[in-house]
């Protein structure tokens, strides 16, 4: 059906198989089994309760990876702000069925999966800033009027986002999406004034902010001053990291985690557990394997012949680097706690699904990397 | 890149005009896009790099607070002849015997399926199918089993298999098992102490020395059928409970439940190896307002006749403090202590001052780990900076997380005499107890004694009382911390006491932690319902077991006390004759005839020789029927077990 629609060089199933960056997937799992062993080791050497649905889901996900890496990035394109506005409508029910009370305002049940639609909408909204910057030239770029859509793309969903309230979420979508404006070329002086003003107005935002959410940035400038109370979290994983060392304390054999001084760690603070009973060397480890997914995810990027293909990639990889770098710089104290959790290690299923559904995407772009796409989405005639 | 460059470049001058500007300016555009996304990678990956090093700043350089590196003690020597380890009547603890252990040369055996059979029939916990794989290995030297009884070896050895060796060995010994686990600790397969006085004292023991401790078996064993009758009935997660010599500073009891047999390392996991009573910090709660009580009256800010207004909660910045037991008037300083009133004591310490606090606070031995010979001590939480708000809830025991045993010994100060004496595991010399820094005045000290008797003849802490016995004490129960920095409904509930109050030798606390309130508590879980009977039992059965001859009489400083205290709305008059009185009016102690230097060791069975004969005995029949008797038989008190040999 692409082929008449779209045009272009055509690959059959079994050749974009082949094509598939088969070492990237290999350190996807190998990363994965890391979050397999840690929370084996989290529920106290047993494959329940976390361990097992762990394995699953991540082999579920990976299907998912393959299957979305073999279909067109054109297809992608096409259907990009469909797909947004369809996860756009999804946050607005949650934020609807939550205020009328009708349970959790994070998901919606659909019978056999929860869905967390501000999870989806992190892919939704770069496909949609993909293909909107794709379709203008730099001069468009200059002009300030051609920013306006772009910002409501984000805009909407980040408000949707905060009121779940969600900051880590609502903190990724923000940042991601400023990277891609970075990249597509908004000039500097935007971004300058865009920071200007939002530093002026930081005193009325705090005051929107949730007394929890305050209490945590206030706690992240001066854990020290409240010891038990909210800076509680963050002093115990320090201590956990002091006494990992540079070897650990060995598998299965961390104090901090396994005699509860560590909240959640199964999901959030499970890079403090890793890095206690693994050391230094376990957590740079883990760390040489994020930065080879993040160097493959910007090399495939770049490779892409299409604008469209670069922007996306791009964007996934800047999701994936944001999850990263915000949940390790959270429990090492170098910002507040936010609530995010750690990429293909952490328990839980939806963000996992995320991930991987957007490596697919990267594959995709690896795959179709020298389909050209013309600006209304045809393909080039080169 | 640069091919892809040019190549486009030359595409496109092949076009019209027009066609080359649109060309053109897409080139621009997808370069700038390219220059960007380099920019972009570039700042992730130093970002990933900032990580990285923050990561080796955590690890490696903040060490967060366990010197881990110093502690690797490479100490290849087998160890041989370590020494026994007794307690303060020289009760034996730990001991070593020697042992052998059967191994195998499989290439020496000449029928593997004869050697398993007659081997099972002596060892019969060894699996045959595994014994079999043993014994047809390729290799020159198999262990077989380890630790032989003499019986089982003396049996092995008669079977006269060739192919089978004997290896001469040593094995650690701790024949009250688990009763005094957490202080002895435990010692590796090659006779290392690796945790506890074992650790600790590892090297004099190996050289030979004999350790005395403080410890006290037979109030241990009492100490911990109390607190494991506390935990089973309230459903606890754990408990601690410490006994200790106010004037000494010797630690005559120290039990953390759950526990772990030292006899069987295997069971010493995270949570049972865990002691609560030295290692864990905890908030205690309203304890901590005997000190403010102490502080205020020492520096002279109140005397007993001053009163504070506690009829409306404090609201100070986000926080409110209220009473859980609110009077709504105006309350004198000792019912502020005997209603435990959470705003009176914040006003209270509020009047002393921060810096008197901290002060005070320190020389009680509350902001320092304690200086125990043991290794596993925990360090207590203390705000980094001291605000007023901090000193309000700091005056009721929040916001400061201290060892058990450090309020232990801080209470010691508050009726010793007001002196602090550094607690100890070893078993001090007679006499030389006179030492430790002067923290309060004794007129102080005399204060706060009536003040923690009041709490149990007419406070909350009435369940603690001991019949015949002047027990005195304070309750506390505070809110445990939530995963999330929520409050959830765990609390942790400690009674700390002293006895007898007209002349304190002992400090009793017990500290149960999440209990569950049940039919016969109404529901409640608070100190007062949990660990205050604990308290008066385990002081009803050690008071008799040290020789101190209960006083039938009816407390003649009760009565008088009552009235003027509770009934008193206006309370400054009626406080200021209390301590003086009660202890006018207390009889002249019976203890006083008990020798103040040591507990004396019970009647009849001061012969001290004799008693490590018979735990000798003991051990090497405990030792053949280990496997079939159950923990409980192994637990029992020493008194019993040796009857019955």
């Amino acid at each position: 059906m692409s082929d008449q629609i779209l045009g272009g060089p055509e690959q059959t199933i079994r050749q974009k198989l082949w094509q598939i960056h088969w070492f990237f997937v290999f350190i996807v799992m190998v990363t994965a089994s890391v979050g397999f062993a840690m929370l084996y080791s989290a529920g106290g050497g047993d494959v329940n309760p976390w361990a097992r649905p762990h394995a699953l889901r991540f082999g579920f996900g990976i299907l998912v990876m393959i299957c979305v890496a073999v279909i067109d990035t054109r297809l992608w394109l096409r259907y990009a702000y469909a797909i947004y506005f369809v996860v756009l409508l999804l946050l607005v029910a949650v934020d609807i069925s939550g205020n009328m009370g009708m349970g959790a305002r994070r998901w919606i049940n659909v019978g056999f999966i929860n869905l967390q639609p501000s999870e989806m909408m992190k892919i939704a909204m770069v496909l949609a800033l993909a293909r909107y910057f794709h379709g203008g030239s730099i001069e468009d770029v200059r002009r300030p009027t051609f920013l306006i859509s772009p910002l409501l793309i984000i805009a909407a969903p980040i408000v949707l986002v905060m009121r779940q309230p969600d900051l880590g979420t609502g903190l990724i979508l923000l940042i991601t999406a400023a990277g891609l404006f970075f990249m597509a070329g908004v000039s500097i002086w935007k971004f300058t004034l865009v920071g200007v003003f939002g530093l002026a107005a930081a005193p009325i935002a705090w005051q929107f902010l949730h007394e929890y959410q305050r209490k945590r940035v206030l706690t992240f400038l001066n854990p020290e001053n409240d010891p038990l109370g909210a800076g509680y979290h963050i002093i115990q994983s320090k201590i956990a990291f002091g006494s990992g060392g540079l070897s650990g304390r060995g598998f299965m054999q961390g104090t901090q985690g396994h005699l509860n001084f560590l909240p959640e760690m199964q999901t959030d603070f499970i890079f403090t557990m890793l890095s206690e009973e693994l050391g230094l060397i376990g957590g740079l480890a883990l760390l040489a394997l994020y930065v080879l997914l993040l160097v493959y995810g910007i090399a495939i990027s770049f490779r892409s012949r299409s604008h469209f293909g670069c922007l996306l990639g791009m964007g996934v990889t800047t999701t994936f680097f944001l999850y990263v770098f915000i949940n390790m710089a959270m429990v090492m104290g170098v910002i507040p706690i936010v609530g995010v959790p750690l990429p293909l290690i952490s328990y839980g299923g939806t963000a996992m699904l995320t991930l991987l559904f957007g490596f697919g995407l990267l594959m995709g772009i690896w795959v179709h990397r020298d389909v050209m796409i013309g600006r209304r989405g045809a393909a080039d005639d080169g | 890149m640069a091919a892809a460059k040019s190549k486009t470049t030359g595409k496109s001058t092949r076009k019209s005009s027009g066609a080359r500007r649109i060309e053109g300016a897409r080139k621009q555009a997808m370069e700038t896009g390219r220059n960007r996304l380099l920019v972009t990678g570039i700042v992730l990956s130093l970002a990933f790099a900032a990580i990285g090093v923050r990561l080796v700043d955590l690890t490696v350089f903040q060490a967060g607070g366990e010197p881990r590196l110093a502690q690797i003690e490479p100490n290849p020597e087998v160890a041989s002849g370590r020494a026994d380890i007794v307690d303060r009547n020289g009760i034996l603890l730990a001991t070593s015997l020697p042992t052998a252990s059967l191994f195998a040369d499989p290439s020496a055996v000449l029928n593997a399926q004869e050697v398993a059979d007659k081997l099972i029939t002596e060892l019969p916990e060894l699996n045959r199918q595994e014994l079999l794989g043993k014994l047809k290995t390729k290799s020159r030297f198999v262990w077989i089993t380890r630790n032989l009884t003499p019986k089982q070896h003396y049996k092995v050895n008669r079977l006269g298999l060739p192919g089978l060796g004997f290896q001469r060995g040593e094995r650690r010994v701790y024949p009250h098992g688990r009763l005094a686990a957490h202080a002895l600790g435990l010692t590796d397969v090659d006779g290392r102490g690796i945790a506890g006085l074992e650790q600790n004292f590892d090297r004099a023991l190996r050289a030979g020395n004999r350790i005395q401790v403080s410890l006290d078996i037979r109030i241990q064993s009492m100490m911990r059928q109390e607190l494991a009758a506390a935990v089973r009935e309230f459903r606890a997660i754990g408990a601690a409970g410490v006994v200790l010599d106010a004037n000494s500073g010797e630690l005559v009891s120290l039990v953390s439940l759950p526990d772990f047999d030292p006899n069987e390392p295997s069971s010493a996991g995270p949570e049972t190896a865990f002691n609560r009573v030295t290692k864990g910090v905890y908030e205690m709660g309203s304890t901590f307002k005997l000190f403010t009580a102490a502080m205020a009256l020492d520096s002279g800010t109140v005397d007993l006749n001053s009163s504070y207004d506690a009829s409306q909660p404090i609201k100070i910045s986000r926080f409110t403090i209220r009473d859980f037991h609110a009077k709504n008037r105006w309350l004198s300083v000792p019912e502020i202590i005997v209603y435990s009133s959470n705003i009176g004591a914040a006003k209270m310490a509020v009047d002393v001052g921060t810096k008197t606090q901290r002060d005070y606070l320190d020389r009680f031995g509350l902001l320092r780990p304690a200086a125990l010979e043991l290794p596993e001590v925990g360090k207590p939480l203390v705000p980094k900076r001291w605000r007023k708000i901090n000193t309000m809830t700091i005056a009721y025991g929040y916001g400061i997380a201290v060892s058990p045993l450090q309020l232990a010994s801080g209470v010691a100060v508050l009726v010793n005499g007001g002196r602090y004496v550094p607690p100890t595991v070893l078993k001090t010399v007679a006499g030389n107890s006179s030492t430790g820094k002067r923290v309060l005045s004794e007129e102080t000290s005399e204060l706060m004694r009536g003040l923690m008797r009041l709490v149990v003849t007419n406070g909350t802490g009435r369940k603690a009382a001991a019949k015949g016995y002047i027990v005195g004490g304070k309750t506390g129960t505070t809110d445990k911390l939530a995963v999330r920095g929520y409050r959830k409904n765990a609390t942790l509930s400690s009674f700390v006491g002293a006895f007898p109050m007209n002349a304190p030798r002992y400090i009793v606390l017990v500290m149960v932690d999440e209990p569950k309130g049940n039919k016969r508590t109404f529901n409640y879980a608070t100190g007062g319902w949990v660990a205050a009977p604990a308290v008066g039992r385990v002081i009803q059965r050690m008071a008799s077991l040290i020789g101190m001859a209960p006083d039938r009489q009816p407390e003649p400083a009760k009565v008088p006390v009552k009235k003027p205290m509770i009934k008193a709305s206006t309370p400054p008059k009626a406080s200021p004759g209390i301590s003086k009185r009660k202890t006018a009016a207390a009889p002249p102690p019976a203890p006083i005839t008990v020798s103040r230097a040591s507990p004396s060791p019970a009647p009849r069975r001061n012969d001290s020789a004799a008693d490590e004969t018979l735990m000798l005995q003991r051990v090497r029949a405990v030792l053949d029927v280990r496997d079939k008797k159950s923990e409980a038989d192994a637990v029992g008190p020493p008194e019993q077990a040796l009857a019955t040999y």
